[in-house]
């Protein structure tokens, strides 16, 4: 058993969404799991296999990916301290998708059962894991359109402009400069582009005065511009929900 | 109050026991549900994005899709849906919509207020892991859907979407084995895969040319479901349909 600290993130945004009880509160602090370390690129959850845990993150940014027959991969989702990576495992059977390390990784492993069990007995808490994965779902949906309706610069927009408002929003950081745990190479498989595409349009991002990207870190210099450039909306993050 | 054999909840309730067993009483909950029918043109909105969602479709019959658009007004479809389908489980809970629902076709929908519904899903314990199985597997296939349109050329892609729709409307005996209707058109289908009409007009004619498909009006026979399933890269491991065969009923 480990510390209720790690917790806090995931307990502080479902006391936000839904009214949680003190015995809400200790059922999720009595729940069994456990503390892993992952390296950078590691595979947390790997496509085609059973599932047997969910995967809840602490320290480090991951993402979701898959890979279509010919090897090239598309970035479904990238993911932030405190949000769970696979809460579908807790249902479906098997993983219909890759979860890899983004950057050196911990997080807490929970057991299938042990979720199962704290959702029937807490309807708060049922309640909440419903509206992260409902949340979760409009963040595809809105992926979908990035790669399918949105030029090469409004994808890469919307990009760095998501990530910074779900960071915000979790309370992670203020701004303007945000951890930026993505490559060049990962950018263009979240975006549906080339690694050259994407290349040039960042430097373009930047010739523009809107942004500054260095090894790790991303500078948003001017909000106003890349969210209106990226038509970048929140109301898909249902930040208020 | 209907007879049971009457209720067109029977249909929700069908599809619902794919993926999860349920009691007598469950399904006797489910059935006893209020709901008001509703006749829709194609077209014919059931949400709009920015709507407070405070009812929940199920199609009963007709096909519906869900799309949004960009600032532009460029519009890209996120999923297509088949009789029994529930249309808004995925604003379940969420105070107000970020897409749009709207029918393909002209249709029937039962519309169900959503107090009683998210009342009813907390309450029965099978039935709230259906409809959480059912959203599961819908977020499944927007995965599925961005790695599509993402990573594949538009000669999968739409090969992989017709696959798709035959393949659900096949699991859920809506249309035997091959030959469908489907229901789109060409902007449509565009609009699904992020192509344009004239490249699906010039996609859909190669798969003919090369005997992959027949088209007849707005029917489609697939004249080889391996080839098709070669060329559309499509294994139906993301609809995660033969999982819950057998999972039974908590009592």
């Amino acid at each position: 058993m480990d510390d209720f600290s790690s917790l806090e993130p995931l307990y502080r945004r479902w006391q936000r969404r839904v009214a949680l009880s003190a015995e809400d509160k200790r059922a999720i602090a009595d729940m069994a799991w456990s503390r892993r370390v992952f390296a950078r690129d590691s595979y947390l959850v790997r496509e085609g296999e059973p599932t047997s845990v969910c995967t809840y993150l602490i320290h480090g940014f991951a993402f979701r990916q898959k890979l279509v027959s010919d090897g090239a991969r598309q970035i479904i989702s990238i993911h932030i301290p405190g949000e769970f990576l696979d809460l579908q495992n807790s249902l479906l059977d098997v993983a219909d998708h890759n979860v890899q390390c983004l950057t050196r990784c911990e997080v807490g492993v929970i057991h299938k059962s042990a979720l199962l069990e704290l959702l029937a007995s807490r309807p708060n808490v049922r309640r909440a894991m419903w509206l992260d994965s409902l949340i979760d779902s409009s963040i595809f949906r809105e992926w979908v359109v990035n790669v399918g309706r949105r030029d090469a610069r409004q994808r890469i927009s919307h990009l760095l402009c998501e990530l910074a408002s779900r960071l915000k929003s979790a309370g992670l950081e203020d701004g303007p400069i945000y951890d930026f745990p993505l490559t060049q190479e990962q950018i263009a498989d979240c975006t549906g582009l080339t690694a050259v595409h994407t290349n040039r349009t960042l430097q373009s991002l930047r010739r523009d005065g809107l942004i500054s990207l260095s090894a790790s870190k991303l500078s948003i210099l001017d909000w106003d511009g890349l969210s209106e450039l990226g038509d970048f909306n929140e109301r898909y993050l249902h930040h208020s929900a | 109050m209907d007879s049971p054999a009457e209720n067109p909840l029977e249909l929700l309730v069908r599809r619902l026991e794919t993926h999860q067993g349920l009691t007598p009483e469950d399904r006797k909950a489910v059935l006893n549900l209020p709901y008001k029918l509703r006749r829709l043109e194609a077209q014919g909105y059931t949400l709009r994005e920015g709507d407070r969602p405070d009812r929940c479709a199920v199609l009963l019959s007709g096909y519906a899709f869900r799309h949004k658009l960009t600032g532009e007004g460029a519009r890209q479809i996120l999923a297509i849906h088949i009789p029994g389908e529930a249309l808004d489980f995925q604003n379940m809970f969420l105070e107000e919509s970020d897409h749009n629902v709207q029918m393909l076709t002209r249709g029937l929908v039962a519309e169900i207020p959503r107090p009683p519904l998210e009342e009813l899903v907390l309450a029965y314990p099978n039935v709230g892991r259906a409809v959480l199985i059912f959203t599961l597997v819908e977020a499944s296939i927007f995965r599925e859907w961005t790695l599509n349109i993402g990573r594949r050329d538009s000669r999968s892609r739409i090969a992989h979407l017709l696959c798709e729709f035959a393949h659900r409307l096949t699991a859920h005996g809506i249309t035997p084995d091959g030959l469908y209707e489907l229901p789109m058109t060409q902007e449509q289908l565009a609009d699904a895969t992020g192509l344009t009409s004239v490249h699906v007009n010039r996609v859909l004619q190669g798969l003919q040319r090369e005997g992959l498909i027949e088209r007849e009006r707005r029917k489609i026979r697939f004249v080889s479901w391996e080839r098709m399933r070669d060329v559309g890269d499509f294994n139906p491991r993301y609809l995660h349909a033969s999982e819950f065969n057998g999972r039974t009923a908590i009592t």
